[in-house]
């Protein structure tokens, strides 16, 4: 058993390092992280917009003209989350690059909007927000790429304007970016011209049809999703961060998914997708952190016989609270434990199947693609990512199935901590014992 | 005075150990400081720390941070799973001031 994870520890570590430093999914995650604060804010107006029970509490109209009175705040940022998100990738890849990443940035918005569409149902000088946000976010990311790479390769080859000495360094600063910006863009207006010309119409079309639609709609299936969330599990038994190497390829995903559930709940219709953001932040993750490991705590506590038990349940529970979980996953430990990898692997993969039916019955309404942040309790993540109460429901009958698959194996451990105790050698490393 | 940089995905499990470092420091009568950041940050906030502990479950990084530690000459390793998970602010104090020492 040693040896065989050995083996494994040596191929998921150059994986992890190697995702983790591919500058593309590094600028994909910081350009996300730009955003996330902006997506949080719109996300916490429309809870507060759709607060169930109160248009029966304070009448139709009244209800009406208060949606109204909040709508801009997500309208400004959920609904164009797209635009930000652009900006954040092509400042972060050119930041990498060592170039001005403000221009990177800019550059990426500017060749984005060359791309888009800007009629809408036969007004000319309008930009429908539809493609700005969910779907045009496939093209936003590989424009901002494209974009960031050709300024740093236009800056690189010196075809900028040398301002003489004595030009103050805010002005030649500028100077510097106008060519590499302007045949960056310039390239960008060959290619939606050529699109004109070709039967999809435009790049942005052309994307949707090709590339996002069926990314995203392998992502949103059962299996797909299952794979992932085996992945983020087996990075983390052994000791790697899961969430954030998996997170870097499927989030793109995630997010379109999420954001085409929230244009639906906005206009009231029926959420089209089960597997978004928040099914993996709130009913994989956010009950206690990855391997949902608020149930284990609550086993440390009922089971818990052994000093170690007792101690690791005192420093674990109110970090686990708010779904941070390292103390636990290190400390019971889970990592390399031979008598954890079969729970750890198995809960959230049958709490994820679960889960899907019962959303996918209607018993539980599917997240509306509202952003709760990850610190946010079980229970109550759960209830604001369905903006229902079931959702909080389901979450604890999850914890239940978690800590029914958990029971046998935490007695196990727990029975052998107590031996170890009572013949007086103190806490001991399972993985030596193992 | 010593200034002990500790990062994890998002500084939030590094923090609960920060607490506990600063306890065992205090009862030692050492003059440290002590904080955790999220992964991104702790490329910038090198520059003012003696030494920069990782946490075990990101040790993949570690080689970008080293690159980054030539820069300012501060060691760089990840935590020990074992005192990490027991939140065992001694043992990585203890860590910390052997690799400064180096």
């Amino acid at each position: 058993m040693n040896k065989f994870m050995q083996v494994l520890e040596n191929v998921l570590l150059p994986v992890a390092d190697k995702l983790n430093n591919n500058r593309y999914l590094t600028a994909l995650r910081d350009g996300f992280m730009v955003a996330l604060p902006l997506i949080i804010f719109g996300s916490i107006f429309v809870v507060l917009a759709n607060l169930p029970f109160l248009d029966k509490l304070i009448g139709k109209d009244a209800y009406a003209t208060y949606q109204s009175a909040l709508g801009p705040a997500s309208a400004a940022t959920l609904t164009i989350m797209g635009l930000f998100v652009i900006i954040g990738i092509g400042s972060k890849l050119t930041e990498h690059y060592g170039g001005e990443s403000l221009y990177g940035g800019v550059a990426a918005l500017a060749a984005f909007l060359i791309l888009t569409p800007q009629t809408f149902e036969g007004v000319n000088g309008v930009i429908p927000t539809s493609s700005l946000g969910a779907q045009g976010m496939f093209v936003g990311i590989l424009t901002a790429f494209t974009a960031a790479e050709l300024y740093r390769f236009f800056t690189q080859r010196g075809w900028t304007l040398k301002m003489p000495n004595g030009v103050p360094d805010a002005v030649a600063r500028s100077f510097s970016a106008l060519i590499p910006i302007t045949l960056t863009l310039s390239t960008f207006l060959i290619v939606r011209i050529i699109f004109e010309y070709l039967p999809y119409g435009s790049v942005q079309s052309f994307v949707y049809d090709v590339v996002q639609a069926p990314l995203t709609s392998l992502g949103s299936g059962l299996p797909a999703t299952i794979v992932a969330v085996l992945l983020i599990q087996v990075f983390w038994f052994f000791g790697l961060h899961g969430q954030i190497i998996v997170n870097s390829v499927f989030d793109p995903i995630w997010y379109a998914l999420a954001n085409e559930n929230l244009q639906a709940f906005q206009a009231g219709e029926e959420l089209p997708h089960i597997v978004s953001k928040q099914f993996i932040d709130s009913f994989i993750v956010g009950m206690g952190g990855s391997g949902m490991t608020l149930a284990v705590i609550l086993g440390i506590f009922i089971i818990g016989k052994s000093r170690q038990m007792k101690e690791l349940g005192k420093i674990g529970a109110p970090a686990g609270l708010f779904n941070v979980n390292e103390p636990i996953i290190f400390g019971l430990p889970i990592i390399m434990n031979p008598l954890a990898f079969i729970p750890w692997l198995l809960a959230p993969v049958i709490v994820a199947v679960f889960t899907y039916f019962v959303m996918a019955t209607g018993i539980v309404p599917p997240p509306t693609g509202v952003i709760v942040p990850w610190t946010t309790p079980t229970i109550l993540n759960g209830a604001l990512a369905t903006n229902s109460w079931q959702g909080g429901v389901l979450q604890a009958v999850n914890i239940f199935i978690v800590f029914t698959i958990w029971w046998p194996f935490l007695r196990l451990m727990d029975k052998q901590y107590y031996e170890l105790e009572r013949r007086g050698e103190g806490s001991t490393d399972v993985n030596k014992s193992a | 005075m010593v200034r002990i940089l500790l990062a994890c995905s998002a500084g939030m499990s590094t923090s609960l150990l920060v607490s506990k470092m600063k306890e065992a420091a205090e009862s030692k009568g050492m003059e440290a400081e002590i904080w955790a950041v999220a992964q991104d940050k702790a490329f910038v906030d090198m520059e003012r720390a003696d030494v920069l502990l990782i946490g075990p479950q990101m040790r993949f990084m570690k080689r970008k941070y080293e690159e980054k530690a030539k820069d300012y000459g501060i060691p760089v390793d990840s935590i020990d799973p074992v005192s990490y998970g027991r939140v065992d602010g001694k043992s990585v104090l203890e860590k910390a001031m052997d690799l400064i020492k180096k």
